[in-house]
């Protein structure tokens, strides 16, 4: 058996002060964290840059979207026609499953790119197609949802004033060759041209 | 105690010959003269300057070529920070705080504004990580309690958007404010600190466990450990408020169940592996009493009560006569050890949790069968006379002379 510690007295704790850092110490730290901060901030700027200048462009079109969504947020959800894929584009060996990464294969068409097949690990493709990734959002019985992380389109203000009803959108999504993807470019399609 | 209280009342002690004058030299001497603080006037004038400047700012972000967008961004952060040094540096302590706090929001607010404007928005969560990492090692280097809370904080906001938006925990987020900031507790021990820790590494705790869709009794395993870091810490006070939330949800869930561990439905909803749950939770469990134990606090292992499986059983009725039992033990031993200590603000806390408890089991065991203006009378008069026997009890307690070796 192990003989009790001291407990300290219950009366002296907001007495124990505790001295901050010596001054030239604390400004040295300062110094780096801002500067990690600041080259944090521009690094996301780099990568969101080079992602759009050295990454290779995918077409993707969109349900319409209702423009009035954007009285009470600054963004729309999209969803892809992509997102909803039918299950027998499915490669792997076992059933996808919720949150499961997957790599999706796209196939350059009239229009826009077209998902052909779906991968658990990311595959070797033929020259013209491209892999985005993308995350098992949910599955049924013969198809799957998936999520992109391309969702979520922040809209500004020059194709706020083009969308004035329910209209289709055409996306053009950067995906960089370390796998990253954005959002590079934004067109309303009319509405008489809107996906079956 | 404060500068102010000495040079106020200072005097008359030395006049009552309570302490000499070199004595009340000597403790005004510990609580250095504050620079008197800026004048309002001027501080509301630069607020309104700033407010102006960021409306103007904002309301043009969008059509704002992206390089400046960027500039204005990086700008402010570095100008923010360079502003609470310099403050700090001439001891306007809250001023210069209160600036590293704004340079810490603006790092977030930067983060996300660079994100939205390259659309990457949703991509992946290292962003938001980041943003806790900078509040952690801000806490670290200038050792400040509003820092500690602000990060607490931005870690909650962090985590809740990750689960909500992003549909994805950060497990790093979660390991960075336990140990970073758990760590700074553990070395620097303050109540406020340790409540306003705990709440958040439970709230965190919590969206895990809904993120996961495991069985929610899972939460009292992180939750009795942040409540054994407690039990190892030296500063009695400090562990204590390290302990309060964990305790306060242990509670709230078994007093859930007994109002309704009575339908198999929802007892079936908390019954994780058995195996695996008492044996997690048993080691828990352990680890907390050696440390009770080497504290010599061994008194307080009755908060374990409040954590013992009982819905294992099967549901019904008596599941929740065995419930109501248990929080009748926990609220009764709580009352019990704040009368031996003699601690005003316990036995309070005791009646309240024991009222409580009284008034669950009433509401459990009569309103089913009993005319309803009766159940409201016998209900009220239970609780009123209860009430008085417990003040009494206290009373009693406090007015007795103390007795040489009680703590």
């Amino acid at each position: 058996m192990s003989t009790p510690l001291p407990s300290a007295p219950d009366n002296n704790v907001a007495a124990t002060r505790h001295p901050p850092l010596p001054k030239p110490h604390r400004q040295r730290w300062l110094l780096w964290l801002v500067g990690a901060q600041l080259l944090f901030v521009l690094a996301v700027a780099a990568a969101g840059y080079a992602t759009g200048r050295f990454g290779s462009v995918v077409v993707l079109r969109t349900r319409p979207v209702d423009p009035r969504a954007l009285r009470f947020n600054d963004y729309l959800e999209l969803h892809y026609t992509i997102s909803l894929l039918p299950g027998h584009l499915w490669k792997g060996s076992t059933l996808p499953r919720r949150k499961d990464p997957v790599y999706v294969v796209l196939q350059p068409r009239p229009g826009a790119f077209e998902a052909v097949a779906v991968y658990p690990e990311r595959p070797d493709v033929e020259p013209g197609q491209t892999v985005l990734r993308g995350w098992v959002a949910d599955t049924w019985r013969r198809s799957m949802r998936l999520r992109y992380g391309l969702e979520r389109y922040y809209v500004p203000e020059e194709t706020r004033r083009k969308l004035r009803r329910q209209q289709p959108l055409q996306v053009q999504v950067s995906v960089a060759p370390w796998g990253q993807a954005r959002i590079s470019q934004v067109e309303v399609l009319p509405a008489e041209r809107a996906m079956p | 105690m404060s500068r102010k209280l000495l040079e106020t009342d200072g005097l008359e002690w030395v006049q009552k010959g309570i302490v000499t004058e070199a004595q009340r030299a000597q403790l005004l001497a510990l609580y250095p003269e504050e620079r008197p603080a800026i004048g309002l006037l001027p501080l509301l004038g630069s607020l309104l300057i700033l407010l102006s400047a960021l409306s103007l700012v904002a309301a043009n972000w969008q059509s704002l070529p992206e390089a400046v967008r960027l500039g204005l961004l990086l700008g402010s952060l570095a100008g923010t920070y360079a502003g609470a040094e310099y403050f700090l540096r001439r001891q306007y302590e809250s001023l210069g705080m209160g600036l590293v706090g704004l340079g810490l929001l603006l790092f977030g607010i930067s983060i996300i504004l660079t994100s939205q404007m390259y659309q990457l928005i949703g991509y992946d969560l290292t962003g938001l990580v980041a943003w806790a990492v900078a509040g952690v090692a801000l806490t670290w280097v200038y050792r400040s309690r509003f820092l500690f809370i602000l990060t607490v904080a931005i870690g909650g906001i962090v985590q809740g958007y990750n689960t909500g938006q992003l549909g994805a925990f950060s497990y790093l987020t979660a390991v960075l404010t336990a140990g970073g900031l758990g760590y700074y507790w553990w070395r620097r021990p303050d109540s406020l600190l340790g409540a306003v820790l705990a709440t958040g590494l439970l709230w965190q705790t919590a969206l895990l466990v809904s993120h996961l869709h495991i069985k929610i009794t899972w939460f009292f395993v992180p939750g009795m450990l942040i409540y054994t870091l407690g039990d190892w810490q030296e500063q009695r006070p400090a562990g204590r408020a390290l302990q309060g939330p964990p305790l306060v949800a242990a509670f709230l869930f078994t007093l859930g169940l007994a109002l309704f561990g009575e339908s198999d439905d929802y007892t079936g909803e908390l019954r994780p592996p058995l195996l695996a749950y008492v044996g997690v939770l048993g080691a828990v469990l352990a680890l907390s009493l050696w440390g009770k134990q080497r504290r010599g606090r061994l008194g307080s292992a009755t908060d374990w009560l409040l954590l013992l499986p009982g819905f294992y059983l099967p549901g019904g009725l008596p599941l929740a006569v065995a419930t109501l039992v248990v929080l009748y033990a926990y609220s009764g031993a709580v009352l019990w050890r704040a009368h031996q200590e003699r601690n005003q603000d316990r036995v309070t806390l005791g009646t309240v949790l024991f009222i409580l408890t009284t008034a669950v089991a009433y509401f459990k065991l009569t309103w089913g069968f009993m005319d309803k203006s009766l159940f409201f009378l016998l209900g009220g008069s239970l609780l009123l006379g209860l009430s008085w026997f417990l003040r009494r009890r206290a009373a009693h307690t406090f007015s007795a002379p103390e007795t040489p070796g009680q703590p």
